[in-house]
């Protein structure tokens, strides 16, 4: 009796034997889909990570650029006020040698010609004003190198994740590193406005002039308030 | 009242040029700078003729709403005329500036008209 049931404990065991082969035989064909899957992807997760690294090592090169770019905006800009600085000074001598040679005979001539200074010192104020872009794009770069330092932040950490940095060393920003011809233009939060946009239409002056107004009437009604106490 | 002296405040040394012009253009001359609030409240505490603030808001280390705050809060200037020129044009930075109680604010770009008529309205309150 016990004989029996040892050979039917066996029967069962080998019937479970041969549903693993045919399970087996089933899953084997995925196994190596999915071996083969991995040996595509293998070499193109490497090519990710190397494009990863290499793009990690040039940010800070894209961020001292950028700086770059901002210092020789502002020295420019710099400079074009140096002329027109000197402008206004000419333009003034002109108009005091315009009133001395002023006469009957040639005032008319000396009118037109002080217009035409006018409208010099009028176009020069009017570049002037122009020149501020020169701030608003400084803020829209530091704007721009903030989004780059954390990119780069993220890079970093997905690197060191990959382990990657055990062959290479990872390049991490430092805005502290960057050149003494650059260092005014080190970024971090609150020293630019990422919403900066130079618009010379007067939308956002209304809008400020209609709060100022609002302002200052609640201002006026709550001295009304405490005076009508 | 009349201003004596204005105190400039902008960390970007081409901003201040073009405050320190367009002041120029209206008829005022005297003004000092400074290229940030901590500078700014230096130059104030060495300079008692200054009379009337022109701060930026972003700025390094003293921000100018930070500056703003930090003259409101002082008992020895708290009464100083401020006005704010900043890129900052959103309502809710407009609302946050005037709550710090600035006394007006220029969105830049500006002209000098706009200054002018800003610092006559500021005048004028006062």
């Amino acid at each position: 009796m016990e004989s029996k049931n040892n050979m039917e404990n066996v029967f069962s065991k080998l019937g479970d034997l041969k549903q693993f082969f045919v399970f087996g035989q089933k899953i084997v064909p995925v196994i190596q889909k999915i071996i083969d899957f991995m040996s595509d992807v293998v070499p193109l997760l490497e090519n990710v990570n190397n494009s990863i690294q290499d793009s990690t090592s040039k940010i800070p090169k894209a961020s001292t650029q950028i700086n770059s770019v901002t210092s020789a905006n502002e020295i420019a800009t710099s400079e074009i006020l140096d002329i027109i600085d000197a402008m206004f000074l000419d333009l003034s001598t002109i108009k005091t040698g315009l009133q001395e040679l002023k006469n009957d005979e040639n005032s008319e001539k000396i009118k037109s010609l002080n217009e035409v200074v006018e409208k010099i010192e009028m176009d020069s104020s009017r570049i002037t004003i122009s020149l501020q872009v020169q701030d608003i794009t400084a803020q829209q770069l530091a704007s721009v190198n903030h989004l780059i330092d954390s990119v780069q932040n993220k890079l970093s950490s997905l690197l060191c994740d990959l382990g990657k940095q055990q062959d290479r060393p990872i390049p991490v920003f430092d805005p502290n590193s960057v050149s003494e011809q650059d260092s005014d233009f080190a970024f971090s939060d609150g020293t630019f406005n990422e919403n900066a946009r130079y618009d010379r239409t007067t939308e956002k002056q209304d809008l400020v002039d209609s709060l100022v107004l609002e302002n200052t009437k609640t201002s006026q009604e709550e001295i009304d308030k405490l005076f009508a106490k | 009242m009349t201003p004596k002296k204005f105190l400039v405040v902008d960390d970007s040394t081409t901003m201040r040029r073009i405050v320190a012009n367009s002041l120029k253009a209206i008829g005022y001359n005297d003004f000092v700078e400074a290229g940030d609030g901590r500078e700014a409240l230096t130059k104030l505490d060495a300079d008692t003729t200054i009379n009337f603030i022109i701060t930026d808001w972003n700025m390094p280390e003293v921000s100018g709403l930070e500056l703003v705050r930090s003259i409101r809060s002082s008992d020895k200037y708290n009464k100083l005329p401020i006005l704010m020129v900043t890129t900052r044009g959103l309502k809710e930075d407009i609302l946050e500036a005037l709550q710090a109680k600035v006394n007006n604010y220029v969105v830049k770009p500006f002209t000098p008209q706009i200054l002018r008529e800003k610092i006559d309205q500021i005048l004028a309150s006062i």
